[in-house]
């Protein structure tokens, strides 16, 4: 019989994924404008089979813009940090200069209510909660980036005790290449 | 992204026909150009993702309110040609589960 498991983002401030030692750092300011450009520079010397078509630079590209728009509410006097490392995997640490992700609890509680309405394979509900809304978001957001993510980055998504730094790995094969 | 209209086909579908990418620039675009035409009486809609290669959280986004709008009018939308890694996103936030594909893109 199937089992209903939800991930969940946990918040540990010592977890090895904000280990930057070895990894390329990258200021970028908050212009929102520039968010696709700023993941494509960032994997310029990806290797070509973590690429998996566009979806890395898809999911780079969210990590970034929720450190610019939901983090840093766009100021351009705010920046943000990107450590990354594409060598045998993919590992991002991402820090904006905001207060945080306050709304993480809340969040999760919504995804346990999202997916037990799929796993209900009750779809009336589940398209009602199929977006996350949170206290600062705006019609245009997806509110289903921190879903996809959570599958995507298969070795890690951890979040500093401010909450406005996530740590995220995607591991390609057992480490062996 | 470009955006092309087929209107009123044999079943009574109206095709929108997507081309580029369906990202946080465009996609809030497409999302009120399409719900703007529920508003104006159409009924049964047609999305081709086949010319889309980049969807992110955005475009999913508007996905998923073109579906809640439609549903409010109790009308239709079935999606095709929805692949690689557009698809992989989809499955990732589950929101396929909410889609009815095509016949070509069924497999699932």
């Amino acid at each position: 019989m199937n089992q209903l498991i939800v991930r969940k983002l946990i918040v540990d401030e010592r977890n090895e994924l904000f280990d930057a030692q070895g990894m390329k750092l990258a200021e970028l300011k908050s212009d929102y404008s520039k968010i696709r450009e700023y993941a494509a520079m960032l994997l310029r010397e990806c290797p070509e089979r973590y690429r998996e078509g566009t979806l890395l630079e898809q999911q780079v590209s969210e990590i970034i813009k929720n450190a610019i728009k939901h983090g840093n509410h766009g100021d351009p006097e705010k920046a943000v940090r990107v450590w990354y490392d594409l060598r045998r995997r993919v590992r991002l640490i991402v820090e904006d200069e905001g207060e945080g992700f306050s709304e993480l609890d809340a969040w999760n509680d919504f995804l346990v209510k999202r997916q037990t309405a799929l796993y209900n394979q009750d779809f009336d509900e589940f398209l009602q909660l199929a977006s996350w809304k949170g206290k600062n978001s705006d019609p245009d957001d997806g509110g289903n980036s921190l879903i996809a993510a959570l599958e995507y980055w298969n070795g890690g998504m951890v979040f500093n005790a401010a909450r406005n730094k996530v740590g995220v790995v995607r591991w390609y094969t057992n480490g062996s290449s | 992204m470009e955006m092309r209209l087929r209107a009123n086909d044999a079943q009574g579908f109206d095709t929108v026909l997507l081309k580029g990418d369906c990202d946080l620039y465009n996609a809030p675009k497409m999302k009120t150009a399409i719900i703007n035409r529920i508003g104006t009486g159409m009924r049964k809609l047609r999305m081709d993702f086949e010319g889309v290669a980049y969807l992110d959280s955005t475009g999913v986004g508007a996905i998923i309110q073109i579906l809640q709008a439609m549903k409010t009018v109790t009308g239709e939308v079935v999606f095709r040609g929805i692949t690689g890694a557009p698809r992989k996103v989809l499955e990732m936030s589950n929101v396929i589960s909410l889609m009815k594909l095509e016949q070509a893109d069924a497999a699932r």
